[in-house]
């Protein structure tokens, strides 16, 4: 028995058995909350390479799986990693309400998760390419589902991960190359420019970022907000064990400016796109677009941006999950998402707009919600070095509180329709409130939040 | 030229005339038809650097994929290629024209791509950059999904031949098979997801 097969083999054989069950809605969404809390919990309990006492049995559970001469790893550091994925999971079935969200998305969503580890558990590191290519391929079913056509987005989404893969491996077998021709810095620079390229269609940065909009435009809200928010991480989880793992870092290579630069590219994307928006769903694309700025940033700083990094992953989570809950529900009571036609809805639907709003500048980086002290950490953390970069995170999220405040005016004008509509159920709402309440909550006590970052960060790197 | 370089020539220059082709075609029969003899070339040329045992593995899942897009081809009502960015002899021409460009340019690329892949024959390296060239040129071309697996198969079927020159590891070769074998299912599934019922 090892890790790999209770946290990969496992889940995966019941994500494939949940296909079977796509009829029964409910008992997905309370199924597979339950396994995925029970895996984020076994995660954080279980003794890895030790004897325990199970019920009559003796056990030991190894951190090791071999497959065709490959090593599938999840040590002792790497429990902090499958506790964020396994509880992200439960926290987006928690909030799923199967009466508004295909039910493929349960079974569909937790072989995702997998196949983030599984990527993140092999060995060498650069096969974990290989699994965000399947991870890209599942992806596109979740985002079509079925008696709907595939939009464009999403087919030119499925083009830049699979392009992403092969710059990946080519990149990796440089890398080899390099172990063996120290000094050689031409080389050094191609591979470098070939695993750039790769991870920039993984991580949609410009000029790859095509597909963002257009899916946050032209797919369910719901699981559109889920898609960004999981793959990113793991993308991000991947990218940070294939440099440290790869010897990139060690390579003599300069990758804090890049990963600046690249940063506050996408925080001004993310702006200018948040400025001029004229619908709902490419709001969300302008969050996560600024999201993956702020995220670059964090990994610029290295060790000292991890707990920024994970405070950032925990309030995405919660602020992305309430955005897309309540655009979700808002769905029912507009005939689209066209900012114009929001016109009125804080009015008609109070309390599931005040979801979309308090997610909204949450993400925005308003002062005293959860978002503002993340963000002034990272700022902080930045200072040391060129200015434009800390101007970048502040346009960036100016650019956010504009839009932001579109919206917020948009939402407060009179109603197009005046008919009362009584939108979500009582659980969506109360869950909205609840959600609402957490992220006001971590804005007036960012300490909680960052202990919990820091010990996540501790256990990663070994401390 | 030893008869070993002349078949692969051979290979190469099949290779180049199925792709061209794929892209040109508006009958999917034939897009597909050539697809799965496109696989028969890719096997040929890895087998240059890999046991025949191992390089068979590319012929079997490019023609099980070939297989489901077929399958699938034949199950689903006609559906016109309107999204395709060129049709009629002019468009037709201009395909052609850029595939012709796109093979002079990957031709040209030769003596610089040999020093990267140190193990391969320039017949390998031909094939593989002229499989990845007009891919990419399929995928640029078009918006409708099958078209997008089919170039996206073919990118990946390039990457293979020279991939196969630097690493023999049977996980890999394992990996990038299902990958083709879940592109095609993929690909089917699209075609058939829009006819679905919706379980909403």
């Amino acid at each position: 028995m090892s890790t790999p097969i209770f946290w990969i083999l496992l889940p995966l054989l019941v994500a494939g058995s949940g296909l079977l069950l796509l009829r029964y809605r409910w008992l997905l969404k309370w199924g597979g909350s339950a396994l995925s809390l029970v895996l984020a919990l076994n995660a954080a309990f279980l003794p890895i390479n030790e004897s325990f006492r199970f019920l009559f049995w003796d056990l030991q559970i190894s951190d090791e799986l071999l497959v065709f001469g490959r090593r599938f790893i999840l040590s002792e550091s790497d429990r902090p990693i499958v506790i964020i994925l396994f509880a992200l999971h439960f926290f987006w079935l928690l909030i799923y309400n199967p009466k508004d969200v295909p039910s493929h998305f349960v079974p569909i969503s937790l072989a995702g998760i997998v196949l983030i580890l599984t990527a993140y558990a092999v060995d060498p590191i650069f096969y974990g390419a290989l699994f965000f290519a399947f991870l890209a391929l599942i992806n596109i079913v979740l985002l079509s589902p079925p008696g709907s056509e595939p939009s464009p987005g999403v087919m030119r989404m499925l083009i830049y991960q699979i392009l992403g893969m092969l710059f990946i491996l080519f990149a990796a077998w440089l890398a080899s190359w390099i172990e063996y021709n120290r000094g050689d810095q031409l080389m050094l620079s191609r591979s470098l420019l070939i695993l750039a390229l790769g991870f920039s269609f993984l991580l949609s940065i410009f000029p790859f970022f095509s597909w963002i909009p257009m899916v946050g435009e032209k797919n369910h809200p719901f699981l559109t907000g889920y898609l960004f928010n999981s793959y990113f991480l793991g993308v991000f989880l991947f990218g940070s064990r294939f440099i440290i793992e790869g010897g990139w870092l060690t390579s003599g290579m300069n990758l804090q400016t890049p990963l600046q630069l690249a940063g506050v590219l996408m925080l001004g994307l993310g702006g200018l796109l948040a400025v001029f928006s004229t619908h709902l769903g490419r709001f969300t694309s302008a969050l996560v677009i600024t999201g993956i700025g702020r995220s670059l940033l964090a990994f610029s700083l290295f060790a000292a941006g991890f707990p920024i990094y994970f405070g950032m992953v925990i309030v995405q989570a919660v602020a992305l999950g309430v955005w897309s809950l309540a655009l979700s529900g808002l769905q029912s009571g507009l005939p689209d998402f066209e900012l114009e036609s929001a016109a009125g809805a804080a009015r008609q639907h109070p309390i599931i707009s005040s979801g979309l709003l308090i997610g909204y500048f949450t993400l925005a980086g308003l002062p005293l919600l959860a978002g503002f002290p993340v963000y002034m950490a990272l700022g902080t953390g930045l200072q040391d070095y060129f200015s434009w970069i800390n101007t970048g995170l502040v346009l960036g999220s100016l650019g956010l509180v504009v839009g932001g405040i579109r919206i917020f005016r948009t939402m407060l004008q009179d109603p197009v329709n005046n008919q009362a509509l009584t939108i979500g159920d009582r659980f969506d709402r109360g869950l909205i409130i609840a959600l609402n309440i957490l992220l006001a909550l971590l804005g007036f006590l960012p300490q909680l939040l960052f202990r919990v970052t820091r010990a996540i960060t501790d256990l990663m790197i070994g401390l | 030229m030893t008869v070993s370089a002349l078949f692969q020539s051979l290979l190469a220059g099949m290779l180049f005339i199925c792709a061209g082709v794929v892209l040109n075609t508006s009958s999917r029969r034939w897009m597909i038809g050539l697809l799965a003899l496109q696989y028969v070339g890719v096997f040929g040329l890895v087998g240059v650097s890999w046991p025949l045992e191992i390089a068979v593995v590319k012929l079997v899942a490019g023609w099980m994929a070939a297989a489901v897009l077929f399958l699938t081809y034949q199950n689903v009502p006609a559906i016109e290629d309107r999204q395709r960015l060129a049709t009629g002899s002019a468009g037709n021409l201009f395909i052609g024209f850029a595939a012709l460009l796109i093979g002079l340019v990957m031709y040209s690329l030769i003596p610089e791509a040999l020093r990267w892949f140190l193990g391969a024959t320039p017949q390998q390296v031909l094939g593989g950059l002229w499989l990845l060239g007009l891919g990419l040129l399929q995928l640029s071309f078009t918006r409708e999904d099958i078209r997008i697996v089919v170039g996206l198969l073919t990118v990946i079927a390039g990457f293979e031949i020279l991939y196969a020159t630097l690493e023999a590891s049977v996980l890999m070769t394992g990996l990038l098979a299902i990958l083709n074998i879940g592109l095609a299912f993929l690909g089917a599934y699209l075609q058939l997801a829009s006819h679905l019922e919706e379980r909403l």
